[in-house]
C-alpha cells in the first residue's frame, strides 16, 4: 500500500509539472473488491470546532465564551468523551463513540478548499466540481468518479438533482423523506397504462418516462418492503421531515437500496440546517440537536455499509470563525474537519496537522487553517476504495493537479 | 413576399399534420412562452403570431407600469420598507426576551405572502399580464435573492412589486441599479456590509480584524448580472469595483430601505475596465452600475439568457447577435430587444423547442385549472416546487436556475408531474378547454377516460411538458 501510495504522489507531482502527462486514458474494469462510498454533505458549513472540540487549548475557551463545549460553571467535564489529549468529541455525537473505539472512525480536523471564499453557494459550487475557481459548468466530481469506475451507480437521496451526481452517468435520484414511498399516479394501473400510452409515441420523452416510472416503482417496492420490517423507531423519525433529522430516513432509504443493488456504489446524502450565525448553543441547542440527528443517521449507515472498503465520508464546504460572534454564533470560516468511517479506516485518532487555536496559526486571525486540501483525502480514499491511479483520480478531479500535489502529504487514513 | 407565403403555407401545413407528434403550434407556443399557457378558453387560430406577441408586449409594458393588483390575504407583501425594518427588528427584541421559543411570524409570513404573490400572478392571466409575470420570473432569477437568508426575508416581496416588475421591459440599467439599491440584494449578497474603513488594522475586542471591503455583490454583478464569467474582467476590476460600490447600505428609516454614507466611501480613485472612476460621492456607483450595463458582453450575456428563456436552449448565434445588436443600439431597451426576437424567425420555427421547467409547469397546470385559489392549492404547489429541485423564491444561489431541458427532466420528473395533474385536474369542470389545446393523438386516448380524469391526464400528457 504505502509503495503504491508514494507511486501515486510522484505521479501527483508528475502531472503538477506536466499537466499532458495523463492525456492517455486508462480505464479500469470494476474490481471485484471495488467498496462502496457515501458522501455525507452538511450544507451550510456545520461547525467541527464543536463536533471535535479542542478541550485542551486555553484559547478555545476565551474565543468562545458561551458557545465553548464544557467550559461553563455547570459543565459536567465527566461526561466529556476525550478522544485524544486535544479534542473531546460533543456529547450529541457519543452514539459514534463505539466506532472511534472499534478504530473505525477518524477526522481530520483543517481540510477544506484551496482558499477562503466565504459564501456558501459559491463555496459549494467548488466542492461539488472538485474545481476551486471555476464558475463554468461542470460535472460533478462523483459523476465524474463513477465513470471512471466503469459500472458502478449512482445514486442521490434527498435532493432534487445536486450539482455533485450531474454528468454523464445518470443517478439514480430519490426524493427526500417520505415522497419516496410512494408510486402515486402510478399507483394505479389503468393510469399508468394511460400515461405509457401517451407517452408511448413521443420518441423524445418515452424513454425518459418509461425509465423514470421502472426507478420510481422499483424504488417505493424496495422501500416499502424494508420499512415494514423496520422499528418504531423510523416512524418516528420519518414524522418530523426537516433536515437534518429528515437525515436518518434517507440514510435508511439509501441504505435499502444499495443493498438490493450491488451496482450502486456512489452514495449521496445531504443534510442542511448548519448555518449556525445565531445562538448556536453549546451542549444543548440547535446544534447540538442537528449532531444528535447526524450520529444516528451516521451510526445507521456505519452499521449496515460496513464491507472492508466501504467508506463513509462527512464534509462542508467550509469551516465556522474560531471566535463566537456578538450572536452567540459563529460566521463563514474556512478549514473544517472532514469524518472517515469504514473498517478498513485507520480510526480512533485524529488524522492530519493540528496547530492549535494560537492567534498567529490561525487563517486571517479568525479561521482554522486548511492544511489538507479536500480533494487530496479523497484521492487517497478513491485510491484504496476503488484502486484508483494518479491519471483516474486526475478525471475524477479535473484542471486540479497541483493543489491536489500541493496538499499532497500521506495522511495514513487507512490500517496497514 | 415569396418566403412569407411558403412560410404561411409550411406553418397551415405543419398545424394539419401534427396528428402524432406533439402539440407544437404556434398558438400554444405563444400562450406557454409568452405566458404560462392558456386559461380555460377555445383554441383558436392565430393567423400573425408575430403580431400577436407583439400585441401582448405592449400590454405587459402597459401593465408594468401600473400597481399590481394583491389579493387581500397577501397584503403583508404591501408593507413599506421602514415598517418592514421596524417590525423584524420588533421581532428580534421579541426573540431575545424570549430565548425559549424564539418567534419568527413576521419574517415568515413575508416571505409565505411574497411566495404566494408569484404563484397567484403566474396563474390569474385575467388580473395579471402573463407575459408580464413571465418577464418578472425571468428578471428575478437573473437578479436573483434567497429567501431562506433571514435578512431578506421581510424585504423580497417589495423586491418583486417594485424593484422587477416595474423595470422588466424597461432600460436594463434601471432595473439593474433598483435591486442594487434594494434591502433584499443589498442583504443577499453583503453589500450592506461592504465599507472603506479608516484604520484596516483596528481589530475588535476578540482581536478580529473590523470588516471593510466586502467584494461579494462587486463580483456577482460582474460575473452573473451584467457581462458574465471569463468575458474580460479581471479580479482588479472585482476589487475596484466593489471600493466603487462602498458607502452604499441599507437603511431602516428611508422609504427606497438604501441610503449612502459618505463617510464608509473610498474616495480613492479606481480604475473598472480601463476607465478611471475618481470621486463622485453616491453617483460613483451608479456611473459604475450604468458603465457595466452597456458593456458588449452584457448586451450578449442577456440577449443570450432572454433567447434561452423564450426559444431554445441552445439559440442560434444569428438569433442571439441580432438581440444583442440591438440593446447596444438602444442602450440596453429590454422591450426593444424582445422584439428582435419576437420578429425573428427562430422563436417560432419549430426546431426550436422548450421543455417547462417545474415553475413554468405548475404554473401552467394552475392557470388551466382556473389559477390558484386557496390554501390547499399554493401549499400543494410550493412543496411540488420544492421537491422538484425549483423552490419558490429559494434558489440559492445568485446564478439563478437553469431553464435547460436537461436540468429538469431527472427520471422521475414526468411521473412526479403527473401527481401534481392528478392533485389539481379533477376540479376542471370543461375538460374539453383543455384536451382542444393538445395533440390529436393525446386527445383520442383521452377521450375514452371518465371526464373528471381528462384534464389530470392532458396535464400529464407529453403536450403540456413543453412550451
Amino acid at each position: 500500500m504505502n509503495t503504491k501510495r508514494r507511486d501515486l504522489l510522484k505521479w501527483a507531482s508528475l502531472i503538477a509539472s506536466c499537466s499532458s502527462a495523463y492525456a492517455a486514458s486508462v480505464d479500469s474494469s470494476l474490481s471485484i473488491d471495488s467498496g462502496r462510498l457515501i458522501i455525507v454533505l452538511l450544507r451550510g458549513a456545520y461547525d467541527g470546532l464543536s463536533a471535535f472540540f479542542p478541550y485542551s487549548d486555553p484559547n478555545y475557551k476565551i474565543f468562545r465564551p458561551t458557545i465553548s463545549i464544557g467550559t461553563q460553571p455547570e459543565a459536567d467535564q465527566s461526561v466529556f468523551y476525550k478522544l485524544d489529549d486535544d479534542f473531546a468529541l460533543h456529547p450529541s455525537l457519543s452514539a459514534l463513540i463505539p466506532f472511534w473505539e472499534e478504530k473505525r472512525f477518524a477526522f481530520i480536523p483543517t481540510t477544506g478548499l484551496s482558499k477562503p471564499y466565504r459564501s456558501h453557494f459559491e463555496a459549494q459550487h467548488y466542492l461539488e466540481t472538485g474545481q476551486d475557481g471555476n464558475n463554468s459548468m461542470s460535472n460533478g466530481w462523483l459523476n465524474n468518479l463513477a465513470s471512471i469506475n466503469k459500472g458502478s451507480g449512482l445514486i442521490g437521496v434527498g435532493e432534487a438533482n445536486p450539482e455533485i451526481l450531474r454528468g454523464l452517468i445518470p443517478p439514480k435520484l430519490v426524493p427526500r423523506g417520505n415522497a419516496a414511498l410512494q408510486t402515486g399516479v402510478l399507483g394505479n394501473l389503468h393510469h399508468r397504462a394511460v400515461l405509457e400510452n401517451l407517452y408511448a409515441k413521443d420518441s423524445a420523452l418515452n424513454d425518459l418516462f418509461i425509465n423514470g416510472e421502472n426507478s420510481r416503482l422499483n424504488t417505493a417496492m424496495m422501500l416499502n418492503q424494508a420499512q415494514m420490517s423496520s422499528s418504531q423507531e423510523s416512524m418516528q423519525a420519518n414524522k418530523d421531515a426537516s433536515a437534518p433529522s429528515a437525515l436518518l430516513q434517507d440514510s435508511r432509504h439509501l441504505v435499502a437500496l444499495m443493498q438490493q443493488n450491488a451496482n450502486l456504489k456512489l452514495g449521496f446524502l445531504s443534510a442542511g440546517g448548519w448555518d449556525t450565525h445565531a445562538g448556536q448553543g453549546n451542549e444543548r441547542g440547535a446544534l447540538s440537536n442537528n449532531f444528535l440527528n447526524l450520529s444516528k443517521a451516521l451510526s445507521y449507515l456505519q452499521d449496515n455499509i460496513n464491507k472492508p472498503n466501504d467508506v463513509i465520508v462527512v464534509l462542508s464546504e467550509f469551516g465556522r470563525t474560531v471566535h463566537e460572534n456578538a450572536s452567540r454564533g459563529t460566521d463563514h470560516g474556512f478549514g473544517n474537519a472532514m469524518m472517515v468511517m469504514g473498517s478498513q479506516v485507520n480510526g480512533g485518532k485524529r488524522l492530519g496537522r493540528w496547530e492549535g487555536l494560537a492567534l498567529e496559526r490561525l487563517n486571517e486571525s479568525r479561521d482554522l487553517p486548511v492544511f489538507h486540501d479536500y480533494r487530496m483525502v479523497l484521492s487517497q480514499i478513491f485510491e484504496r476504495v476503488f484502486n484508483f491511479n494518479a491519471q483516474q483520480i486526475a478525471k475524477v478531479f479535473p484542471g486540479s493537479q497541483i493543489s491536489i500535489a500541493a496538499g499532497a502529504q500521506d495522511l495514513h487514513i487507512f490500517k496497514g | 413576399m415569396v418566403r412569407k407565403s411558403f412560410l404561411l403555407l409550411l406553418s397551415l401545413l405543419i398545424f394539419f399534420t401534427r396528428l402524432s407528434h406533439a402539440d407544437d403550434s404556434k398558438e400554444w407556443r405563444l400562450y406557454s412562452r409568452f405566458g404560462y399557457g392558456p386559461a380555460q378558453i377555445e383554441k383558436h387560430l392565430i393567423p400573425n403570431v408575430k403580431s400577436e406577441a407583439t400585441n401582448r408586449l405592449r400590454d405587459a409594458l402597459i401593465a408594468s407600469g401600473q400597481e399590481a393588483f394583491i389579493p387581500e390575504s397577501i397584503n403583508i407583501v404591501k408593507t413599506s420598507l421602514p415598517d418592514a425594518f421596524e417590525r423584524w427588528r420588533e421581532q428580534r427584541k421579541l426573540q431575545q426576551s424570549l430565548q425559549s421559543t424564539p418567534t419568527k411570524e413576521f419574517t415568515k409570513e413575508m416571505s409565505r405572502a411574497a411566495m404566494a404573490l408569484r404563484l397567484f400572478q403566474c396563474s390569474h392571466d385575467q388580473v395579471e399580464n402573463p407575459l408580464l409575470a413571465k418577464m418578472t420570473e425571468f428578471w428575478f432569477n437573473h437578479l436573483n435573492v434567497y429567501t431562506y437568508k433571514g435578512s431578506v426575508q421581510p424585504f423580497i416581496g417589495d423586491y418583486i412589486i417594485n424593484v422587477i416588475r416595474p423595470n422588466v421591459l424597461g432600460n436594463f440599467e434601471d432595473l439593474l441599479i433598483a435591486s442594487f439599491k434594494h434591502p433584499a440584494m443589498l442583504y443577499y449578497l453583503d453589500q450592506w456590509l461592504n465599507a472603506y474603513v479608516e484604520n484596516p488594522t483596528q481589530t475588535n475586542r476578540f482581536n478580529v480584524q473590523v470588516k471593510g471591503i466586502n467584494e461579494n455583490y462587486a463580483r456577482e454583478v460582474l460575473e452573473l448580472h451584467t457581462m458574465g464569467v471569463n468575458s474580460g474582467y479581471t479580479q482588479g476590476d472585482v476589487q475596484s469595483l466593489a471600493r466603487i460600490l462602498t458607502g452604499w447600505t441599507i437603511s431602516a428609516k428611508n422609504e427606497s430601505g438604501s441610503q449612502f454614507v459618505n463617510r464608509l466611501h473610498d474616495k480613492s480613485d479606481q480604475t473598472l475596465l480601463g476607465r478611471t472612476f475618481s470621486n463622485q460621492g453616491e453617483e460613483e456607483a451608479i456611473s459604475a452600475l450604468k458603465f457595466l450595463a452597456n458593456q458588449p458582453q452584457t448586451a450578449r450575456r442577456i440577449s443570450l439568457r432572454l433567447a434561452q428563456w423564450f426559444v431554445s436552449d441552445h439559440p442560434s448565434k444569428q438569433l442571439v447577435d441580432a438581440m444583442a445588436n440591438t440593446y447596444m443600439q438602444t442602450h440596453g431597451n429590454i422591450y426593444q430587444v424582445m422584439t428582435t426576437m419576437i420578429e425573428s424567425d427562430d422563436a417560432w420555427d419549430e426546431s426550436n423547442q422548450l421543455i417547462k421547467t417545474p415553475f413554468d409547469y405548475v404554473c401552467s397546470v394552475l392557470t388551466a385549472a382556473g389559477g390558484a385559489k386557496d390554501l390547499k392549492d399554493y401549499t400543494n404547489a410550493l412543496n411540488f416546487l420544492s421537491n422538484s429541485g425549483q423552490p419558490m423564491n429559494a434558489w440559492q444561489t445568485p446564478d439563478g436556475y437553469s431553464t435547460m431541458a436537461d436540468q429538469w427532466m431527472s427520471a422521475e420528473a414526468l411521473s412526479r408531474r403527473a401527481d401534481f395533474a392528478f392533485s389539481i385536474g379533477s376540479r376542471v369542470e370543461e375538460p374539453e378547454k383543455v384536451l382542444n389545446w393538445i395533440s390529436k393523438n393525446s386527445r383520442t386516448i383521452i377521450a375514452n377516460e371518465k371526464p373528471n380524469l381528462q384534464a389530470s391526464f392532458a396535464f400529464s400528457s407529453p403536450d403540456f411538458m413543453r412550451k
